[in-house]
């Protein structure tokens, strides 16, 4: 599988990495869950959800929004991309069926000691304007000439 | 009348100690489910030739997947009723605050885990905080966690908060 590679030199702050969109459904979430071991109820007993803790349907776990986000990221850097930092808050829930979004920008670069390219990004999850999910993350991108 | 802390006694003497240990081992299949239930179908997580020809000895795991390598064994008699295991966060149980939600997680990555990698995990409870929200108080508890492989490399370190709400 061949995938474009991001260098250090292409990026500049304000460039804004390809937004992610997901609708997650519950077949989804009950995957997810699985794969995480996570038993909690407010992610597919609809009836805890809603009577035990007050929520309208299950909810979209907050680890799921984190991975789709990161995803966002990892896919963005390619596979000489490295994520070195990772910060997410769970601001808001989402319901499954309704369409996030996973997206970020460049906010600044710099080169480390060692001459690793280092990138700062925002990141957020949304549902529309609502952001579910705040963040920023450290990636480290190779520069263009280095090929080690 | 003063409102009573939602924070126990024993809760808050926890402060400062290991919430948890654990062991686990980084298993491949077991990180391309979750990178499958995630829709991430990165070929760092799937294709060796792919992960080789970037620089790596093999497929790796993706990063925030490794916390769920050390996940134990819970028996359904020893989950909460609300179906959730405690057992990473030290089973705080927070009686006057039982409803609970991930708050926001930070961590550095420092090395990559490859299949097979043993991983151990050092929990330690950083601060466990009343705070007032716009829905009302809620108890916010922080972790910081260390991963480490079996050469005893730094892989992660993670600074994860939960949110407990009356």
């Amino acid at each position: 599988m061949t995938r474009e590679q991001l260098f250090y030199d292409d990026v500049q702050p304000g460039d804004a990495l390809p937004t992610l969109t997901v609708t997650v459904d519950e077949r989804q979430l009950f995957f997810f869950s699985a794969a995480t071991y996570n038993g909690h109820r407010i992610h597919y007993d609809k009836d805890w959800a809603r009577t035990r803790e007050g929520y309208d349907d299950v909810i979209v776990q907050g680890p799921l929004q984190a991975a789709l986000l990161a995803r966002a990221v990892t896919d963005w850097i390619g596979g000489r991309g490295r994520l070195v930092r990772y910060a997410v808050q769970n601001r808001a829930i989402a319901f499954p069926g309704a369409e996030l979004s996973f997206g970020g920008s460049v906010t600044a670069k710099r080169l480390s000691d060692g001459n690793i390219g280092l990138v700062e990004v925002d990141i957020a999850g949304r549902r529309d304007d609502t952001v579910l999910m705040p963040g920023t993350a450290t990636v480290a991108l190779p520069l263009r000439g280095d090929q080690s | 009348m003063s409102e009573q802390s939602l924070i126990d006694d024993q809760s808050a003497s926890r402060v400062g100690t290991v919430a948890a240990t654990a062991t686990g081992e980084v298993n491949r299949r077991d990180w391309q489910r979750w990178a499958a239930a995630v829709g991430d179908h990165n070929p760092l997580w799937f294709d060796p030739e792919y992960a080789r020809a970037q620089g790596y000895r093999d497929i790796i795991c993706p990063p925030l997947y490794l916390q769920y390598a050390v996940l134990g064994v819970t028996a359904l008699d020893g989950v909460r009723p609300d179906g959730s295991s405690g057992a990473m966060s030290g089973s705080l149980a927070f009686p006057r605050a039982p409803r609970r939600m991930a708050g926001g997680e930070s961590t550095s990555f420092f090395g990559a885990a490859y299949h097979r990698d043993e991983i151990e995990m050092v929990r330690t409870i950083e601060s466990i905080v009343e705070k007032q929200g716009r829905s009302g108080r809620f108890v916010l508890v922080t972790w910081r966690t260390v991963y480490r492989n079996q050469h005893d490399e730094l892989i992660a370190e993670a600074t994860t908060s939960m949110i407990a709400r009356p």
